[in-house]
């Protein structure tokens, strides 16, 4: 039998790293130059907001490659990655993604807080400002059956791609996973770019008003996730042509694919909630008041 | 089965020194950091309440010249006690020092995401006293708008940089528990060693498992919302704005939606803790273990759906208003079932009268009397009487300055000998226990009634007739205070007494894995897993 | 009857403290232990219900107590060296969630009565306009009800108070004033943050937010001077924002409304009229 100090388990006893620290300084730094940078505050007469903010971030960003270098690193050689430290990691991102859930469950709760009452008699300034309507009156909105609807179209076939691409790692279809995974990417950064092009076009502004508030965080905050999610899909993409991931293990491509349904699923609330409904039906089921 | 190419790491560095520290990835080495933290911030957070009591001890500006100073001190007391002292002391502490151990694992699932959970508190705690130091309302440091944060008070009252610290401090505390609450649940689900099926895992860890999905499902909600806050001040989103088609009581049901949850992610271990102590100086296993657990999980689940009862007097339907005094008097049950169950455990035991079995006895008799008051409060048509009167402070110190922090002292004393090795002198922690329990209820008893004759919360200065009970409480915190000297008295008599305490100082009741290592446990404990036959409950 | 009980439960509760604890009209005494003397029939009921209850919990914490008791007593190591090993027992489990469940019906019946009687306000009278403003509250009476004027309520600082003979901290420059006998409902907003309308004699508590249109009602016949304080945390001088109702007799109230026409001439404003809700809810 194993000695006393001989691991005799599967679990993964992690070395020490210096990450967590580095990180941990890092978001510090990053949210005092945000305050600076947001309240224009001066050191030395200076406005060194950005400059504190933009160190503070590149230690972020630092800090994450460096760490999940080493994950890949302990995946790829080592093998840390036990069957058992994998079903860890899984139930570990199935929680990461249920708590996004309920971040989003905040922005959808502000904007049908919104529009679900808008006309309440007893929020008279709110009435008054919304003129009892949703979308509010004066709001031009977008039609959703344009840009919207191509966004929806996309985000759907890019769906359809990773999964074409874990297929073909499935079969150990190298060439599969290189062009499932581009094209993932590709129609990601397509649905970023037409976001973008509509933002540009919205006939509403950012600030104050509600209706661009909570359009604007709610599918704003899931552009943002839609970037983080093709970053990962790049990522798992240069993995994947630097040779790794084999059709049993390839846990970081599963979950940029979970991440991406995830982000998927987000959209087609918001298509409904915001583009759809809040358009045509919402403004339908406020007159009924 | 070990891996060929892992056996070699069992041999991977024993950081010392520093490195031991600050890259560690050791859950015991995590955790006493986190309980060096909890006592920091508890000290800070302490200091507060102090100067508070002694501001309130008699009406009129004694110390506070500045009102709203008064109220950054408030904010900051309440804040650093809910997120800086009792969720690290117990979840952070406590839960990584034991939860491994009492599964029989060797480490928590993400050893470095452990440590990467603890360093961020730091970081937030550092913004946190930075808001105290810099502009929040025109003329005035800190951020005085209450724990709660409500807008506009929060948005337009405060213009200064402070709360935007603050509201930096909590994503970043938020972050820290989110991702503990990760960590948590992937190692109870997943690493509970051979034979320890999840019906018969030790309640600290079926409180931990609790906790930790409140903390996932709830944290995030509160995240949205303090972003929410962070853009209507900085860049002109009219979330909270009437004026912008806003709507101030959104925020609250937000912030409420988390902040219920919460009060029960700092009491669900505190139930685990008091489990472990009842059935340890009992010498005999939990009553009812099945009950205990799933009245956890169903105190957790309802927590979720009874938010809008500190929000009575906001102007809620009376339908609305109807849902939330049923759905909260609804906790009173699973929470009966704990505290019934814990008398069930003593029935019929054989009492040793330790000192963390009379903290946890001085637990459930405190909690029960903070518990009640609550009920009182759920009735929304006496709340109407009692809403931010000193009636609910006098409740929630009573859940929280004398339900956990007790928890927190049991567990203190019932695990050092495991952390340090050493004998706690048990002169000195019945001598704490005492000192404590007079000196809490005279702090706190009083307020009810001036809660119920009136008294409103945040305030600076009060007319005369409350005087009365304002003296005798602000003798009381006096009295809790100096408690806390023979506490730290206690520990460096510990620690240079180094009486050594053995695996097992607490004899046969203690039956918990931890009980089988020695004190303190290797560095990896469990290098072969624990094989959990029959149930041990 | 009531009344003498529940002094009683409290005096026991203050474990030997037993001041002499009378409470409060209008405003709190010295000592007082429970809630400031009912003058409205809201109030009155919402002592009523808060004494049962307090009854119930007190019998319910001593319950607990007394087990607490009477385990360390018999079971201790040495009255009892041999624990059992006992860890179930269906009827006692089923008694202890059944048995709290009939409690809880048993308070929320009166409960949800009272919380019915709160809010659906009767059709009042006199309606006013109360405006909770950083750090003092702004009234206004509408002209259809023979006002057509508004004005500031400001805290009197300490000495002033003492002068006026009133209490420190409660006394205020220009009480609200309005009639016995008579349906009152206030609708209540904030002017800049939040702040809450609260009256404890009369059972009144509302939070005063920017553009919500809250209300609340009350009807008393008894004249005399009640006060209240700003019950949320809204900034510097929270604590200096009182609210003074001066209750009189109709005909007493008429006049005044005359005189008060004239006094406050200068804040007359058409615009001070109260919104009118079809339902608020
Ligand atoms: C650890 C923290 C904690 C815990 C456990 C609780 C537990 C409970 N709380 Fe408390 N509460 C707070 C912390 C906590 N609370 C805080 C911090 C605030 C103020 C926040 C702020 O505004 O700043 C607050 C405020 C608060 C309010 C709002 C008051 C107001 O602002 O006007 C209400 C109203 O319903 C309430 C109710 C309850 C209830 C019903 C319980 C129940 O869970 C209690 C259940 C327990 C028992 C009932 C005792 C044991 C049971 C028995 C012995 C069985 C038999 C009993 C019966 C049949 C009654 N709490
Ligand atoms: C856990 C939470 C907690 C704890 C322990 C306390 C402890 C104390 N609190 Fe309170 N308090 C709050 C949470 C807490 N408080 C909250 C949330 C508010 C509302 C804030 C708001 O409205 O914004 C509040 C508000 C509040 C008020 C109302 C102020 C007002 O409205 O104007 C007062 C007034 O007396 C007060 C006093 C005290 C006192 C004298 C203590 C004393 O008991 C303190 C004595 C010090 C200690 C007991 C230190 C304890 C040390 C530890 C816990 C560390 C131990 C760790 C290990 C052993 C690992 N507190
Ligand atoms: Cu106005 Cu408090
Ligand atoms: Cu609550």
């Amino acid at each position: 039998m194993a000695d006393a100090h001989t691991k005799n388990h599967d679990y993964h006893i992690v070395d020490p790293s210096p990450w967590p620290f580095v990180g941990s300084v890092s978001a510090f730094v990053m949210a005092v130059g945000a305050v600076m940078w947001m309240k224009a505050m001066l050191i030395g007469g200076i406005k060194a907001g950005p400059v504190v903010f933009g160190a503070g971030l590149i230690g972020v960003l630092y800090t994450m490659a460096a760490w999940w270098s080493d994950v890949t690193r302990e995946a790829e050689r080592g093998g840390y990655h036990t069957r058992v430290v994998q079903i860890s990691h899984r139930y570990g991102m199935i929680m990461f993604i249920a708590s996004e859930v309920m971040f989003f469950v905040a922005w959808f709760w502000a904007y049908f807080d919104a529009s679900l009452f808008a006309g309440e008699a007893k929020q008279f300034i709110r009435a008054e400002f919304t003129g009892g309507s949703w979308p509010p009156k004066g709001i031009e909105v977008f039609d959703p059956w344009h840009l919207p609807l191509l966004n929806t179209l996309i985000l759907l076939t890019s769906g359809t791609t990773v999964t074409w691409a874990h297929h073909a790692l499935l079969h150990d279809d190298r060439e599969g996973l290189k062009w499932g995974l581009i094209l993932t990417c590709v129609l990601g950064a397509i649905f970023s770019v037409v976001q973008v092009y509509e933002y540009q076009h919205a006939a509403f502004g950012f600030k104050g008003h509600i209706y661009g508030a909570t359009f604007f965080m709610a599918t704003g905050f899931h552009g943002f996730h839609v970037f983080v999610g093709t970053i990962f899909l790049i990522v798992c993409l240069a993995r994947a042509l630097k040779g790794h991931f084999t059709p049993k293990q390839h846990l970081g491509f599963e979950f940029a694919a979970w991440y991406w349904h995830f982000v998927d699923v987000v959209w087609l609330f918001l298509f409904v909630a915001i583009y759809l409904w809040g358009s045509h039906w919402g403004a339908a089921a406020a007159a009924g008041h | 089965m070990a891996h060929a190419a892992t056996a070699h790491e069992a041999h991977h560095d024993h950081p010392t020194g520093w490195r031991r520290w600050v890259l560690s990835t050791n859950h015991k080495d995590i955790g006493t950091m986190y309980l060096i933290f909890g006592i920091v911030a508890g000290l800070i957070g302490g200091a507060l309440s102090i100067a508070m009591r002694l501001e309130l001890q008699e009406p009129g500006l004694q110390y506070f010249t500045n009102p709203q100073t008064y109220n950054v001190f408030v904010t900051g007391h309440g804040l650093i006690m809910v997120f800086f002292v009792v969720m690290p002391a117990l979840i952070g502490g406590f839960g990584n020092w034991f939860v491994p151990i009492m599964i029989g694992a060797p480490d928590m699932a993400f050893p470095r995401m452990n440590n990467v959970s603890f360093w961020l508190l730091p970081a937030a705690f550092g913004l946190l006293l930075i808001s105290m130091f810099v502009e929040g309302a025109p003329g005035s440091t800190g951020f005085g708008g209450g724990w709660t944060v409500y807008p506009p008070l929060s948005t337009s009252g405060h213009p200064g940089p402070a709360l935007d610290f603050g509201i930096l401090a909590l994503h970043i505390a938020g972050a820290s528990s989110i991702l503990g609450a990760i960590n948590f649940i992937t190692t109870i689900l997943n690493m509970r060693a051979p034979g320890m099926t999840i019906h018969r895992m030790p309640l600290f860890a079926w409180a931990m498992l609790v906790t930790a999905f409140l903390l996932l499902l709830s944290l995030p909600v509160l995240a949205g919302a303090i972003t929410m806050l962070l853009t209507d001040r900085n860049f002109g989103t009219t979330f909270f704005d009437p004026a912008g088609g806003g709507d101030p009581v959104l925020y609250q049901h937000l912030f409420w939606f988390f902040g219920h949850p919460e009060v029960y992610i700092m009491i669900l271990p505190a139930f685990g803790i008091v489990s472990h102590i009842i059935s340890t100086f009992s010498k005999k296993p939990v009553f009812g273990y099945l009950g205990m657990a799933y009245a956890m999980v169903a105190i957790g689940a309802v927590g979720f759906v009874v938010w809008a009862h500190h929000m009575y007097t906001a102007g809620l339907s009376l339908k609305t208003q109807q849902y939330f005094v049923f759905a909260t008097m609804v906790i009173a049950v699973p929470t009966g079932v704990k505290i019934f169950s814990w008398i069930a455990t003593m029935w019929g035991g054989s009492m040793r009268f330790t000192s963390p079995m009379i903290w946890a006895i001085g637990f459930i008799f405190l909690f029960t009397v903070g518990g009640v008051t609550g009920v009182v409060l759920a009735n929304a048509g006496i709340d109407r009487q009692l809403h931010n009167t000193y009636y609910v402070v006098a409740h929630f110190h009573y859940v929280l300055s004398l339900g956990a922090v007790f928890a927190i002292f049991a567990a203190w004393y019932y695990w050092f000998p495991k952390i340090t090795g050493y004998v706690f002198s048990e002169f000195l922690a019945k001598l704490h226990f005492w000192i404590a329990f007079i000196g809490a209820n005279v702090l706190f008893f009083p307020m009810h009634f001036s809660g119920l004759a009136g008294m409103p919360r945040h305030y600076v200065d009060y007319p005369d007739a409350f005087a009365g009970w304002n003296r005798i409480s602000s003798i009381g915190s006096y009295i809790f205070a100096f408690g806390l000297l023979v506490f730290f008295y206690g520990c460096w008599q510990a620690f240079s007494r180094k009486q050594a305490a053995g695996e097992n100082p607490w004899g046969a009741g203690a039956t918990t894995l931890e009980w089988t290592l020695s004190s303190p446990p290797p560095y990896h404990q469990f290098e072969t897993l624990p094989r959990i036959t029959g149930s041990e409950h | 009857m009531n009344r003498f009980w529940s002094r009683a439960a409290l005096a026991a509760l203050a474990l030997g403290l037993a001041a002499p604890a009378s409470a409060g009209t209008g405003q709190p005494s010295p000592w007082q232990m429970n809630l400031q003397n009912p003058v409205t029939e809201v109030a009155a009921r919402t002592g009523a219900l808060h004494d049962g209850v307090l009854w119930i919990i007190t019998a319910i914490t001593l319950f607990v107590l007394a087990l607490l008791v009477y385990v360390v007593v018999r079971f201790n190591e040495k009255a009892n060296p041999v624990p059992s090993k006992t860890t179930h027992h269906t009827g006692l489990e089923i008694a202890w969630t059944g048995i709290p469940i009939l409690i809880l019906v048993f308070i929320a019946i009166p409960s949800f009565s009272l919380l019915r009687y709160q809010i659906d306000a009767p059709k009042p009278d006199i309606t006013v306009k109360a405006i909770g403003k950083q750090w003092y509250w702004t009234y206004e009476y509408p002209a259809d009800q023979g006002g057509g004027f508004g004005f500031d309520s400001l805290m009197l600082s300490r000495e002033d108070a003492q002068k006026a003979n009133q209490p420190a901290l409660l006394a205020v420059d220009n009480e609200l004033v309005l009639p016995a006998g008579k349906t009152i409902l206030v609708q209540v907003v904030g002017g800049d943050v939040i702040h809450n309308f609260a009256v404890p004699s009369f059972g009144v508590r509302i939070d005063a937010i920017p553009g919500r249109l809250n209300q609340t009602w009350f009807k008393t016949d008894k004249e005399g001077m009640y006060y209240g304080q700003c019950s949320r945390l809204c900034g510097a001088n929270h604590a200096f924002m009182p609210i003074a109702i001066r209750i009189v007799s109709p005909e007493r109230y008429a006049a005044w409304l005359v005189e008060a026409k004239k006094k406050f001439a200068s804040n007359a404003d058409d615009s001070v009229k109260v919104a009118s809700l079809s339902r608020v809810d």
